[in-house]
């Protein structure tokens, strides 16, 4: 048992709930979470004048920012997060993602579901490609490669032929349907539900792997990558798989984003994007799954429910992110690990 | 892809290459000198070039421009010229030490980790871009014609004309100035001081946070400065318009060595030069791909620079 | 010779125009505690980090089972066998006690990250693996209350310790300590003094950085001295005690030897 208990001031949402969680029986935690899921599922349901969106329509809010925006942090998350690689150009896996399904949908007639798969194993290559090189670079200068690399994608996508060029290309298709579940136009729902089938698989994988050694060797990482590789951790290899992993969830986000929207050009696929969603993961509280996607959510939602927020929705998330960094680097549920009570022989967490 | 123009436009390409590097260097000198005290590249300081472009724009305004005048008379620009120098230097100075204030003083006083002040400063430089995004309605603004750009004479196919020759003359006057504060001011030493070994130049008595905040209101002073230049030069802004310049000029400091100020220099001449070859052969639309692909190329293989002064790697 | 598990031969460290290290030659037996000792600057550390692979020699040799490492990057030297501490504690702060420990007996195993992913009976048993080790040697170094606690919480001796804890869970064969009892007040020097023979008697050679001569000469069994990246003196606590070449290397730093 510890002896000195270091009480935290500040008022942590994370330990509030992990108390209680803590607390709870294995049943409970099934109903639980199962509950938590059902609610997700049939919040598209929900839109009241209290909950529901005044800028555009609830349930595409939903699927667009919301939905997005928090599969997008969860993939960013972990590595800003977890393995502390500041990556500016997030947008480009989402890019890759995106015209992976318009091309292969338009010109070859691939099923979008077949896309997807690509589109992800597309985004991973090039995270390869890119980080076997630039992961060796530390800090700064790899965030102003990775920002060059989101430049280069979207100017190249400008400049060839087979993305339409500037004027990007359109007509892209649905998924077919899936369980009796349609894709049309105008029902931003079963879009809803697609990602956040996506999102809980993602969160699935992320908690095995943060629980295991992957996890621990990602947090080493980013607490002192020297040391990291001094303990026998090949620092270089799980550096370029948090690269590789976020980049393939963020190129299936672009998958789904393209098969909702239509129609893509160029310009969509910005800076702004990868700031927007690193702004989501500061906000949330890096490192921290249930901060990220709770933020994440909030700045979806916020925008789209305010008025003044929506027209100025970059201005806040800069400032954001200044503040953030000033008064609360952990974000709005941070990372930071209660003290856990261990088995002296076993070295297993102890339930109590 | 034609190699024959860089032949018959050799002489024009340079001189072109020479007044853009001019330019790239003074912003570069801001990127290189907060590196130097700092050990970290400050995102934000391209918005402070683009704040100098719009502190330019506004004074003309005042001064009742319209951009439909006849040029004006060699004297009378002087002053006007010099006031709107002015004007840009003052606000992209300050501007440049707000930022230090608001984005990087209580990271640093905390001690917190490189990646907090990082993602600070690229809150701040996109606080920056929106708010001009905003406020300028994403248009482009022209900035009128002050100076008549017919040729002053010829050298091969290259046209010397006024706004060039401007460009080379105040950019060269600038640098002599900033090598003589550096060397030779209690405050420039202190520069020195602080980037060759903080903890020895806090024992010494120098006052680090007067220091730093000293280095960003040069990098300001110098952005500003630029910012006219380049106003002068290309007659055009936008709110974007520190996104590529900045990264123009990062590169530029990169090539030379980040923290070497002559490394800057000798950098952004290069990279002007590099850029105003290869968009003539490749087309301008490759031009930002392949200053990526520079500055790409020199991170991987020579992160030290050209002209680096080796970057000690951290002690354990 | 065979028993010479770390051997380092003519070993030169060359950072622009210094030299930190000048044809250095040093070695750890099995069983033994080493220890390296010398003024400030001498280049200790530097042989910590030329040896484990943080720097590649300018020359020389460095042998880990009479197999070279030179080149080896640092996690594949520390797998085969040689672990470290640092001279200012640096753990993983945000990380408890005990994951700090599991880093390093993780690099043990062989599971990767699609192994883990789907929870593999390898993942399992490695996981397991992890754990035990973690929990034993926080038992071993006499911390095991710490272990649910992060480690930038805990007390200066216990960070120490838990450094310690951390670099044994790679199972090195040759344990490589930079200055260990540093701020330590005696009662705590002796302590460490014991546990250090501890982990000799329990398998691991050692290779001891320490400004303590004291405690240097209590629980050492051969002393190297370096001064000016050179090897003056070697021999046994004793005989370097006595030799004049070390007394004046010492000469003026005296404050070191209390
Ligand atoms: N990365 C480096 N670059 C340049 N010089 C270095 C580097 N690392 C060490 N040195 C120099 O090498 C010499 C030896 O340093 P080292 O840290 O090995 O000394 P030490 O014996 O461990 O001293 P201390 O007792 O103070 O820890 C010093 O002069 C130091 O300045
Ligand atoms: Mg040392």
């Amino acid at each position: 048992m510890s002896t000195s208990k270091i009480s935290m001031p500040k008022f942590n949402l994370r330990d509030k709930f992990g108390d209680w969680w803590e607390g709870t029986t294995r049943n409970q935690r099934i109903i639980f979470r199962v509950s938590l899921i059902a609610f997700f599922y049939i919040l598209p349901f929900l839109d009241n004048p209290v909950f529901g969106t005044t800028e555009s329509d609830f349930s595409s809010v939903l699927f667009y920012p919301m939905g997005m925006y928090v599969l997008m942090a969860i993939g960013l998350n972990i590595v800003v997060g977890k393995s502390g690689i500041l990556d500016l150009g997030y947008v480009a896996f989402f890019a890759i993602g995106a015209y992976t399904h318009a091309i292969l949908a338009l010109s070859f007639g691939f099923n979008f579901w077949v896309n997807v798969v690509l589109g992800m194993a597309f985004a991973m290559f090039a995270g390869v490609l890119l980080g076997l090189p630039a992961l060796r670079l530390r800090g700064d200068y790899l965030a102003i490669i990775t920002l060059g690399f989101g430049e280069i994608v979207r100017i190249v996508a400008i400049n060839v032929n087979f993305t339409g060029g500037a004027a990007g290309l359109a007509g892209i298709p649905a998924p077919p349907n899936i369980f009796g579940v349609e894709f049309l136009v105008d029902d931003p729902r079963p879009y809803y539900w697609l990602v956040l089938t996506l999102t809980l698989l993602v969160i699935w994988a992320y908690m095995r792997l943060i629980k295991r050694r992957p996890g621990r060797a990602w947090e080493a990482i980013r607490e002192d990558e020297d040391v990291a590789e001094f303990m026998g951790i090949a620092t270089t290899k799980y550096k370029l798989w948090a690269f590789v992993l976020g980049g393939a969830i963020g190129g299936g986000a672009g998958a789904v984003y393209a098969s909702q929207v239509t129609s893509i050009v160029p310009e969509l696929f910005d800076l702004n994007v990868s700031i927007m969603i690193l702004a989501c993961v500061v906000f949330g509280g890096m490192g921290n799954l249930w901060g990220v996607a709770f933020g994440a959510a909030l700045l979806g939602y916020f925008p789209e429910k305010l008025r003044f927020l929506s027209d100025t929705r970059i201005l806040f998330f800069g400032l954001l992110m200044v503040v953030m960094m000033n008064i609360r680097p952990d974000g709005i549920i941070p990372r930071k690990k209660r003290e856990k009570v261990y088995d002296k022989n076993t070295g297993k967490e102890v339930s109590r | 892809m034609d190699f024959s123009i860089v032949v018959s436009e050799f002489a024009s390409l340079f001189l072109d290459g020479i007044v853009v590097g001019a330019i790239y260097a003074l912003v570069a000198l801001g990127y290189t000198l907060v590196y130097g005290v700092l050990r970290l590249i400050n995102f934000a300081h391209s918005e402070i070039f683009m704040l100098g472009t719009f502190a330019c724009l506004g004074v003309t305004m005042l001064l009742g421009y319209t951009g439909f005048e006849e040029p004006i008379g060699i004297g009378l620009f002087l002053v006007t010229f010099i006031l709107i120098t002015f004007v840009a230097a003052v606000a992209s100075g300050s501007a440049a030490m707000l930022l230090e204030v608001v984005a990087y003083r209580r990271l640093r006083r905390k001690g917190a980790n490189r990646l907090s002040s990082l993602i600070s400063a690229i809150g701040a430089s996109f606080f920056l871009v929106e708010l001009f995004r905003l406020m300028t309605d994403s248009k482009d603004w022209d900035f009128p014609r002050l100076l008549d750009k017919n040729s002053l004479f010829e050298v091969s196919s290259a046209y010397v004309t006024a706004d060039k020759l401007v460009v080379l003359i105040g950019a060269f006057g600038l640098m002599f100035a900033l090598d003589r504060i550096i060397q030779g001011t209690r405050l420039g030493r202190g520069i020195r001081a602080v980037s060759q070994d903080e903890k020895t130049a806090v024992l010494m008595g120098v006052d680090v946070d007067k220091v730093i905040a000293f280095t960003f209101l040069l990098g300001g002073i110098l952005a500003g400065v630029a910012s006219s230049f380049y106003m002068l030069f290309y007659e055009a802004t936008k709110f974007n318009v520190g996104f590529l310049l900045g990264i123009s000029a990062f590169t530029a400091a990169v090539l030379g060595g980040i923290g070497n100020i002559r490394g800057a220099l000798a950098g952004s001449f290069a990279l002007g030069l590099i850029q105003q070859f290869s968009s003539a052969i490749l087309g301008y639309n490759w031009r930002d791909v392949v200053t990526f692909l520079i500055l790409v190329l020199v991170l991987l293989f020579k992160p030290t620079g050209l002209f680096g002064e080796a970057i000690q790697r951290a002690r354990v | 010779m065979s028993d010479r598990l770390l051997e380092v031969r003519n070993l030169t460290m060359q950072f622009g125009g210094v030299t930190a290290l000048s044809e250095v030659n040093l070695y750890v037996s099995k069983g033994e505690i080493a220890a390296l000792i010398g003024p400030n600057g001498a280049g200790k550390t530097t042989v910590f980090n030329v040896t484990t692979g943080y720097y590649t020699p300018s020359s020389g040799e460095v042998l880990l089972n009479n197999e070279s490492i030179v080149g080896l990057k640092p996690h594949k030297i520390a797998r085969k066998g040689l672990a470290r501490t640092f001279q200012n504690v640096r753990l993983f702060g945000d990380m408890t006690a005990l994951e700090n420990v599991m880093t390093g007996a993780d690099s043990r195993n062989k599971v990767g990250l699609i192994g883990s992913m789907f929870g593999t009976a390898q993942s399992r048993r490695d996981e397991e693996s992890s754990h035990l080790k973690a929990a034993e040697l926080l038992n071993f170094m006499g911390i095991s209350h710490r272990g649910g606690q992060l480690a930038r919480n805990l007390p200066y001796g216990d960070q120490r310790r838990l450094e310690i804890a951390r670099a044994l869970a790679l199972d090195p064969k040759v344990l490589l300590l930079d200055e260990p009892a540093a701020g330590f007040n005696p009662q705590e020097k002796v302590e460490l003094g014991e546990l250090i023979k501890k982990i000799r008697d329990a398998g691991f050679a050692v290779l001891l950085i320490e400004h303590d001569m004291s405690l240097v000469m209590k629980i050492s069994d051969r002393v190297s001295v370096l001064d000016f990246g050179q090897k003056i003196a070697e021999g046994t606590p004793s005989e370097v005690q006595n030799n004049q070449r070390v007394i004046d290397a010492y000469l003026g730093v005296a404050d070191h030897a209390s």
